[in-house]
């Protein structure tokens, strides 16, 4: 197993892409899976949001149509993390984190299918009904997984002990976003919750 | 003005916090990521439905997912500025030394302020006005297709060119 990581990690491919100069190497394949991620998890979390019960004039059904968006991102992240991991192959695979973050990404997608299956294609979303509590449930899961899976991702340059006291802090960080989000919000202004749901779902599917 | 932009981009005590805490940086980075997720989520959805994309959707509740593109920036904007601070002690040399030599950090600063235009023009031209009544299967104007357009490329090259701030070719 170490024989062929190692095998990978001097390949001709690794060591051009370690060593070149040129930009187009390793920054560029780093900064496509940034831009991949950015567009597979943002559209994933305003679908998310959607069903969720935010923005809900938005028709859900259409949202369909966003999902070939997401393939690209999920390629372009599945080839450049590929890449990346070639790289440094003994060393990821050593690192607990890498396997918390590929864990995460795994079960994500797995609950980003699940979601299509009982939103989209169970023809739940044409109807324009309330969603089952499995659905939120699955864009709940999907949230907090990509979220796993974007601070591990983050984490696997950092030390053991670096990476558990920033776990912390994200922890706590979004407890008070929460907080600040979702109840402050009711405390102080309980009358505009109808207003930030947007108009209502009509003439919305032909 | 060198004196005053050094006077300005210095922030010794929170330069030293963000040291003396390990988490202070990885948490700042990861805060990045999040807000660019929202804004490339919420603008990003709203620029591809002008493009024409899932154009069953209307426009008009398209835009309440846009504050969660204004909470990601905002995101990125404070863990941005974290960054800046703390390059002292990160990186041995003075914010001003970075932002006055580093290429790819001063063309992402550019292509913001053109996203920036970009979005005022968009509302300049009516543009903002003239998809508000897109209702489902409607074509937005071309005009305001090109302005999409833009947008995305706009966005996605800051986040390219994010990625190139390390190789610093000053």
């Amino acid at each position: 197993m170490w024989e062929f990581l190692e095998l990978i990690e001097n390949s001709s491919f690794s060591h051009w892409l370690r060593e070149s100069p040129s930009l187009l190497a390793y920054p560029t394949v780093l900064a496509l899976h940034a831009i991949g991620m950015a567009f597979l998890v943002g559209l994933n979390t305003m679908i998310a949001l959607r069903v969720l019960g935010f923005a809900r004039g938005i028709p859900l059904a259409p949202m369909n149509k966003l999902f070939p968006v997401m393939f690209v991102g999920f390629w372009v992240n599945a080839v450049s993390g590929l890449m990346l991991t070639a790289l440094q192959a003994i060393n990821f695979m050593s690192n607990p984190t890498f396997y918390i973050k590929m864990t995460a990404v795994g079960a994500a997608i797995l609950c980003l299918r699940s979601l299509r299956t009982t939103v989209f294609i169970s023809g739940a979303a044409a109807e324009d009904q309330r969603l089952t509590g499995r659905a939120k449930v699955l864009a709940v899961s999907s949230l907090s997984l990509w979220l796993i899976a974007i601070v591990s991702g983050r984490l696997i340059a950092y030390s053991f002990y670096v990476s558990w006291r920033t776990a912390v802090a994200v922890v706590i960080a979004l407890t008070v976003f929460l907080i600040v989000r979702f109840i402050g919000a009711r405390v102080i202004a309980p009358s505009t919750s109808d207003a930030r749901l947007g108009v209502s779902p009509s003439t919305a599917i032909k | 003005m060198e004196s005053t932009l050094r006077y300005l981009l210095d922030w010794p005590a929170f330069d030293l916090f963000v040291t003396q805490n390990a988490w202070a940086w990885p948490l700042a980075e990861t805060a990045h990521f999040i807000g660019l997720i929202l804004l490339i989520g919420a603008v990003g959805l709203f620029d591809l439905r002008i493009l024409g994309l899932a154009k069953q959707i209307p426009i008009a509740p398209l835009r309440r997912l846009l504050p969660w593109g204004v909470f990601g920036f905002s995101l990125c904007v404070l863990s941005g500025m974290t960054f800046v601070a703390a390059i002292p002690s990160n990186f041995g040399t003075h914010p001003y030394n970075v932002l006055t030599t580093n290429v790819w950090l001063q063309l992402k600063l550019l292509f913001i302020l053109l996203a920036g235009l970009n979005l005022a023009a968009f509302y300049v031209t009516g543009m903002s006005r003239a998809v508000e009544s897109l209702r489902a299967n409607d074509d937005a104007p071309l005009l305001a297709r090109g302005i999409a357009g833009v947008s995305v490329f706009l966005w996605a090259g800051v986040i390219y060119l994010g990625r190139l701030i390390p190789w610093d070719v000053g």
